[in-house]
Order: structure tokens, then sequence, then C-alpha cells
């Protein structure tokens, strides 16, 4: 038997999660939740939260942003605040499946269903975000992004767990820069087979690279951050050269993590194209590809 | 009412008191600007109860994952996949249908005519889904470009007569609409 409930505010929350011992979901957009209930997952209880102002909100400091869990996607999308601090995150929300889903799926959601294309992991782990937790026993915890997406699907939440809080710092260099990227088999309402997020600390007169990160969503169980392209690639001058790097690292990334796996040649290839784009968007100018690497044998 | 929903108990009374007074036997809905009391089983859709519940069969359930966009309604007046929302997370909230636009007179509104008039229809199932979508982007911005229809459009899939004709029809309405603000 499955119960439903409705929270308006987060005092009523805990009190009905403390209060009841089965298994709990929670829903705002239900854009990961309903298709479970189809594919016949039976929780106890299911606590809508769509319709709570204090999971809903954007707030921008001086230090950072801070998103509450239950805010949809389109308000991420065309918050001129966000795009204006965080452009990463506006680009990856706006990439999101259609308009319908945008209106209902969350960043919270998104986070709790870990899906390896899920677009706005990449960016979030990029941005090197802390989420908060709020605990069954009342209790409130703060992690990095890695400890919260453990795997396919998986994340730190225990029943009656749930998220309510994305804290994202600002800094990040002098100059920040970022672009996000995306590949899917259409381009609208596609989950991702491949994204891309970078993040630099550009000096624009000396054209150098400070600092970088770079994470890849879609090709693991989890986001990953590519560490060894980043060291190939800090305190570079910026040109052909260094975009032919980041590629042939790229595809050397995609090597190591999907060693074997049938898609990895259509992946290794694939990334060079998003990696292209996002160099071009990053830096604003047209850089040329280098040669496809051979096929795998 | 499918399988799904037929296997679930109906919501605890007891479950909904921190926000629904215990008087209320049943949740009350505004469909087309008509309020209906439901007592909704807990996993049922906001698509089942429209069309299974209330008889308003033009939003259609095409694949029930979001893909599709045929079960497009206007959640105030916003457009979301009627079939990846449960029914009484509406409770309280503005539905709009295809049922919902016709005209007082029986007439149809722009943006259901422009569709007849660009020929935007052929078999007509994605159709309601379509002129939602549509009808949700003229409400928010009356005046798109081809770039903001084709984005608004792009969760709603069209087997048979392409796209064209329906990015017409959306162009020619939105010379009559106007704006309408988000509740």
């Amino acid at each position: 038997m499955v119960q439903a409930a409705k929270a308006s505010n987060l005092q009523e929350l805990s009190v009905l999660v403390k209060g009841f011992s089965g298994k709990v979901s929670f829903i705002a957009g239900g854009t990961d939740l309903i298709i479970a209930l189809q594919q016949g997952a039976r929780p106890d209880l299911i606590i809508d939260i769509s319709s709570m102002d204090d999971l809903n909100f954007i707030e921008i400091d001086a230090e950072e942003v801070c998103i509450a869990a239950a805010t949809p996607l389109s308000k991420l999308a065309q918050h001129r605040g966000l795009a204006a601090k965080l452009p990463l995150l506006t680009q990856a929300a706006m990439q999101v499946g259609s308009v319908q889903i945008r209106n209902r799926a969350t960043i919270g959601g998104n986070i709790a269903s870990a899906v390896p294309g899920g677009d706005l992991l990449p960016a979030l782990k990029c941005l090197g975000c802390r989420i908060e937790i709020l605990r069954r026993d009342n209790t409130v915890t703060s992690h990095d992004f890695d400890e919260v997406v453990t795997g396919l699907g998986k994340t730190c939440l225990g029943n009656g767990d749930m998220i309510t809080t994305i804290r994202i710092p600002l800094r990040f260099g002098r100059n920040r820069i970022s672009a996000f990227g995306k590949i899917g088999r259409r381009r609208e309402l596609t989950i991702a087979r491949l994204n891309l997020a970078v993040l630099a600390d550009y000096e624009t007169d000396a054209n150098r690279i400070n600092d970088i990160r770079i994470v890849a969503g879609a090709i693991g169980p989890v986001p990953l951050r590519l560490r060894l392209v980043e060291k190939r690639l800090r305190g570079r001058n910026v040109n052909q050269a260094f975009v032919d790097d980041f590629l042939h690292s790229l595809i050397a990334a995609v090597d190591a993590a999907i060693s074997g796996r049938a898609s990895q040649a259509y992946k290794r290839i694939a990334i060079m194209g998003l990696g292209l784009d996002l160099m071009q968007n990053l830096f604003e100018k047209e850089f040329s590809c280098p040669e496809k690497p051979k096929a795998l044998t | 009412m499918n399988d799904m929903a037929q296997q679930d108990a109906c919501i605890s009374a007891k479950m909904l008191n921190l926000s629904v007074p215990a008087t209320r036997a049943s949740l009350k809905f505004q469909v087309n600007g008509v309020e209906y009391q439901h007592n909704p089983q807990a996993t049922e859709t906001l698509a089942q109860f429209l069309r299974d519940t209330l008889g308003l069969t033009g939003a259609k359930l095409g694949c029930g994952e979001g893909e599709c966009g045929a079960c497009t309604v206007l959640l105030d007046n916003q457009p979301v996949n009627s079939c990846l929302m449960l029914a009484y997370q509406a409770e309280g909230r503005q539905i709009t249908t295809i049922e919902g636009l016709i005209k007082a007179d029986g007439t149809l509104s722009p943006l259901q005519q422009a569709f007849v008039d660009h020929g935007a229809i052929q078999c007509g199932y994605c159709t309601p889904g379509m002129v939602m979508a549509g009808e949700g982007l003229l409400r928010k911005n009356p005046d798109p470009s081809d770039a903001d229809i084709r984005q608004a459009l792009a969760g709603n899939i069209c087997r048979c007569t392409g796209f064209l004709n329906i990015i017409k029809a959306v162009k020619s309405a939105a010379s009559t609409a106007t704006a309408v603000a988000p509740e």
C-alpha cells in the first residue's frame, strides 16, 4: 500500500519523515520517480515537496550561489543573476530535456537520481558544489559532490534523507571562463551520450590558462574529473597546439574510462568534436580539428 | 484507471492532515476553470485523473515517460507532461487541457484554428500536446522567434505531418496572442 502526503515547509516535512518508519520517496518534478513507479518501485509513503517555498529559491551573494533543491530547471535556465555568475550551470540546465521536463524537473532530483547522463552533474562537480542533506534524524550534513553521488543511480542518501541545498562557490581565479557541451542522439530532449564541463582561470593579456577543471559525464557511472588532462593544460598558452593536446588527451581519457565497452569506438571520436566546440566557445576563437584517431582494432 | 493505481490504497486522510484540513474528504482540483473534487490514489498520475476520471481524453498517453509530449497540459500556464506528475500534486493548481481552449460559443481558439488553417494535423494523436505546448509558449511570449517556437515544441514528437506546418501555425497564431503572466 502506497500512501501519499504533502509537506508545505521543511518543518512539516521533518515531522512527517520522523514519524514514519517505512520507505519514503520524495516527489518534486517526478520525472524519474514516476517512471520508477511504473517499473514497479513501491515506496510506503510518497511525500510531495513540489510546492514548498523553502525548497524553491536561488540566492546569490559575493561568495556563493545557494540553490534550494526543489528549484525547477526552468527557473535555473531563466535566472539572469545565475546566467551572469554561473553561465556553466545555466547552459547545463537549458540542455536538460524539453520545456515540459524543465518546468518540473529539479536540481536536487537530478543529483538524487544520479543517472550517468544527468546534465547538471558534470557542471555541479566542475563548479565544486557543496550539497546539504536533511537527515531523517533532523540533522543537516554537508558534502562534496563525490560523497553524495557514489555510483550508477547510487547516492549517500539513506531512507528519509533529503537534499535541501546546493551551494556553489564563486571564487575560481581572477578571470573565470566556462563552457558546457553535450552530445545526444538528437539535439533536444535527449539523454546525454557524452557531456563535458570546463571551468578555467584564463589570463587574457598573457593568453594563458592559470587553472582549469574539466569534468566529463556519461563515460562512467559518475561524472569523471579529467585530472591528467587538466595537468597537461595548466600554465599553457592557448593556441592550436594546446587545443590539439587537449583533444588527444580527451581521447586518452575516454579510452581509459570505458576501455573495451561497445561505446568506446564512438565516444573516443565524438569527444573530439565536443571538445573542439567547447574550446571555441571558451576562447571565442576558431580552431581546427586534428586528424581523427585511427579506428580501434 | 490502470493497474498501477488500482493496486494502491487511497491517500490516507491521516497522512494528509498536515496540509489538508481533515474535514475535507477529497482534494479540490481546478481544471479548465471548473472545480472538481476527487480522492486520487497515491500513484495515480495527472494524465490518468484527467482521462479516466474526468473523461478529458484530449491529452493523450503516448510514451508515459516524458519523451513524446502527447500528454502536455498547462499547470498554472506552464506546459508540463501530465504523465509525469501525480494527480495529488496538482491540488490547488490551475490545470488547462485542450478542452479548455475552446471558446464559450464553441469556436476554436486562435491557435487551434491556426492548426486547422495550416494543415498542421494529420493523424491528430500529437495535436493536443502540440497545441498545449504552443499555447504555453504564446502565453509567456506572444511574439516568439522561429527558434523560440522550435525550442518550445522540442518536447513534442509528431510522426506524420513533419513539423514545418506546426511551426507555421504557432507563428501565425502568435500575431493574435497576448501574454498571460504565470501564476
